[in-house]
């Protein structure tokens, strides 16, 4: 193994050529920038929801018969209705015009004439509670029917209570509650929305490495298999070393894989940041949308673990497309690794439920599966920096090992063409040494 | 000094590619593999290239140990010819002349240079799919010499090129020769040998038949060959008759012998003079290449079926 020595400058001048040949590619050009338009549009997608909301306005006649109902009942359905808004000036999606003793059937005719867009009847029944009538052409579960129900639920309910003598704000009132943690033990502490928030983002992340190992691990086997198909493979075996060619391939590959991945999270970014202007633009209020709980430590953690594991990977699939003459075989001949990766992705999915069960901890640890384990663990923020460290250690182990095993079987492996290559040949490879 | 083959063995599962060969290939001579498919010329340069490992015998040229020398001592050019199709030609020349250790302006300059000795510097900035077969094999062969290696081993260096494109390789040998360098190539074409080589191997099934300077090749079987011509008689039917004897070609312009060892070639003139025949022709020579090739390939071939059934399995 003199490759190590002599890893550079031959390693570059691969990786190089690779990352070239990649990042020119039709496939990639239009591949990304498609991506990231999507992506782009994507984090556009609240000012689309609001924007809807915003334009449709529903004026609602409420014609009361009923007497004696508490005094702020228009306030309360209004605030039902229309939600809690500090601004004055805000979307209102319903114009509410309260007619005390008003005229129903002029109300109608405005309803039949289009001028409103529902009436609402209020009067009282042999009981004396509030009775409702809606007569609307909009359909019975359509959204005014639907926010129109709780909304009136309320006012029956304050009207039961003004009329027992009391008020929902006496009924709600405050009252003594403390949480606390038993012996700061880890997550203790947290409010319910950190934990959702945080859930979210670590299913993001995970689905972010997977994706990469996926694709772009692929692209590693491609690009032995397609040397080995052209038979460029030939030249390159005397002009430098298999140890050269796994790095180059590797670093080039990796290299546009993260070309591709900060192009397209730049447009996320770009498209959260431009949304709220385009957001207080269009639709004139402030945007609700928020950015997620990103901590500096997570983000460190996820470009560690995402180098880690598209190199260990990586270097997988370089060895397992060795194996095969023809690009159209790789798929096949990288199955067997597929397989590993969908079940530590599944596995760190169902981990998310569990994060601090045992198995979950013990399974963050074994390299094939710490990439997504030990940052599911790190964004819900139940990890120790020391058991992070451990990880980071083992997948390096697990790097030099693979990397020696992949360099045996990568040498061996581009010089058999037209053979069905089998466990056994693969065992017999990485036996003899170059 | 010089490339020393000692005792290379290898085998590929049940099947020996090379059974303990053993070459010297003197320095800035020019050395031809001759052989059938499958008679291990491949794995012999692969291995002298330390692209696979011998399972037993070593290779040292200049003294030193293969596995220990630079890449760049050597220039190969694969019998499987291939680039890079979607590069052009100059990128991916200076990118094989930079893993060779040409770096920056030499590697360009260096390959303009050979693309014009090779009449095709119009081709640099196509990419090598639009190449004709014969022209990306020009490339190839360019990229193999490009960081001026000491050593050159060449896979089938002239099938597939037309005459033009086969004088021009071989002009660029020459000059190869000329500036030092030792070349190894292995061909089926005899001529070639003949013309080019100063020695030569034959290989089979992994041996080395016969090895040496191609007149003691030639000479190696014993035989001589007798070319003779008389007026008024293309036939000759008489020169098989003599003994040690047998006619090897008819045609008109001669009539070719071959004369076993220990028989005088001399007796054959002597006899069409006895026989009162007008001899227009008389040529004794040795056999050529081509002629030793089948008949010690053929030999081995035979001898091992006939005696060792069981060692031929496949």
């Amino acid at each position: 193994m003199s490759g190590w020595r002599t890893l550079f400058p031959n390693a570059w001048y691969i990786a190089m050529r690779e990352y070239r040949g990649r990042v020119r590619a039709r496939s990639f050009v239009i591949g990304t920038g498609l991506l990231a338009v999507i992506a782009f549009g994507a984090a556009q997608l609240p000012i689309l929801i609001d924007l809807s909301l915003s334009t449709s306005q529903t004026r609602v006649a409420v014609v009361v018969t009923a007497t004696g109902m508490p005094s702020d009942s228009l306030a309360v359905l209004d605030r039902q209705l229309n939600g809690q808004s500090a601004d004055p000036n805000a979307h209102k999606a319903y114009v509410l015009s309260w007619m005390p003793g008003g005229d129903v059937a002029s109300a109608r005719k405005d309803l039949e004439a289009g001028k409103t867009g529902a009436l609402l009847v209020i009067d009282r029944d042999a009981a004396g509670d509030l009775r409702f009538s809606i007569r609307t052409d909009m359909p019975a579960d359509g959204r005014v029917v639907q926010s129109m129900t709780p909304a009136l639920t309320s006012l029956e309910i304050e009207d039961r209570l003004f009329r027992a003598g009391t008020s929902t704000a006496a009924l709600l009132a405050p009252y003594d509650l403390t949480v606390s943690p038993v012996k700061g033990s880890p997550g203790g502490g947290r409010d319910a929305s950190t934990e959702i928030s945080n859930y979210l983002l670590s299913t993001g992340l995970i689905v972010l490495i997977f994706m990469a190992i996926v694709t772009y691990g692929v692209w590693v086997a491609m690009s032995v298999a397609e040397e080995k198909g052209s038979r460029v493979m030939e030249l390159m075996l005397n002009a430098t070393t298999p140890m050269q060619m796994l790095a180059g391939k590797m670093l080039g590959n990796g290299a546009a894989a993260l070309t591709q991945y900060g192009l397209i999270l730049a447009s996320v970014v770009g498209g959260l940041l431009a949304q709220a202007p385009i957001h207080k633009a269009v639709v004139g209020t402030e945007s609700s949308a928020q950015f997620g709980g990103l901590s500096p430590s997570v983000i460190g953690a996820f470009v560690v673990l995402f180098i880690l594991g598209f190199t260990l990977y990586s270097l997988l699939y370089a060895a397992l497309g060795s194996l095969v003459s023809r690009q159209e075989d790789v798929q096949s001949a990288t199955s067997p690794l597929m397989v590993m990766i969908m079940a530590g992705y599944f596995m760190s999915v169902a981990g998310l439920q569990a994060i601090d069960e045992t198995w979950v901890r013990v399974a963050s640890f074994v390299p094939f599966f710490s990439p997504y384990l030990m940052l599911a663990r790190v964004s819900a923020g139940h990890v120790e920096a020391w058991e992070f460290g451990l990880a980071v250690v083992l997948l390096l182990a697990a790097i030099a090992v693979a990397l020696f095993v992949a360099a045996r079987i990568y040498s061996a492996g581009v010089l058999l063409y037209g053979q069905r290559v089998g466990l056994r040949q693969i065992i017999r490879a990485a036996r003899v040494p170059r | 000094m010089a490339l020393l083959i000692e005792s290379v063995s290898k085998a590929f599962g049940e099947v020996k590619a090379l059974d303990g060969i053993s070459l010297e290939i003197n320095p800035g001579e020019v050395f031809g593999f001759l052989g059938a498919n499958g008679a291990g010329k491949t794995t012999a340069m692969r291995i002298v290239l330390d692209i696979i490992r011998p399972d037993s015998g070593s290779v040292t040229w200049n003294g030193r140990l293969n596995t220990e020398l630079p890449r760049e001592t050597w220039g190969y050019l694969p019998e499987e010819r291939g680039l890079y199709a979607k590069m052009t030609v100059l990128e991916q020349l200076v990118f094989f002349a930079n893993l060779q250790g040409v770096r920056g302006k030499a590697a360009v300059r260096e390959t303009r240079d050979w693309l014009e000795r090779f009449r095709i510097p119009d081709y640099a900035d196509r990419r090598a799919e639009q190449l004709s077969k014969g022209n990306q094999q020009k490339v190839q062969f360019i990229a193999a010499i490009l960081h001026d290696p000491q050593v050159l081993l060449m896979d089938e260096p002239f099938t597939g090129l037309d005459p033009v494109n086969v004088a021009l390789l071989k002009q660029a040998f020459l000059e190869l020769k000329d500036r030092g360098k030792t070349i190894v190539f292995s061909t089926h074409q005899m001529e070639t040998v003949e013309e080019m080589c100063e020695s030569i191997a034959i290989l089979d099934r992994g041996r080395v038949v016969v090895a040496g300077s191609v007149r003691d090749v030639r000479r190696s079987t014993g035989r001589q060959m007798v070319r003779l011509a008389v007026q008024g008689d293309s036939e000759i039917a008489w020169l098989g008759t003599l003994d040690g004897v047998h006619v090897t070609r008819r045609g008109q312009d001669y009539t070719e012998a071959e004369v076993a060892p220990g028989h005088d070639p001399g007796t054959i003139l002597a006899a069409a003079l006895s026989r009162g025949c007008e001899v227009r022709h008389f040529q004794m020579t040795d056999p050529s290449l081509e002629q030793v090739f089948i008949e010690r390939v053929g030999q081995i071939d035979a001898t091992e079926r006939t005696l060792a059934p069981s060692a031929v399995q496949r």
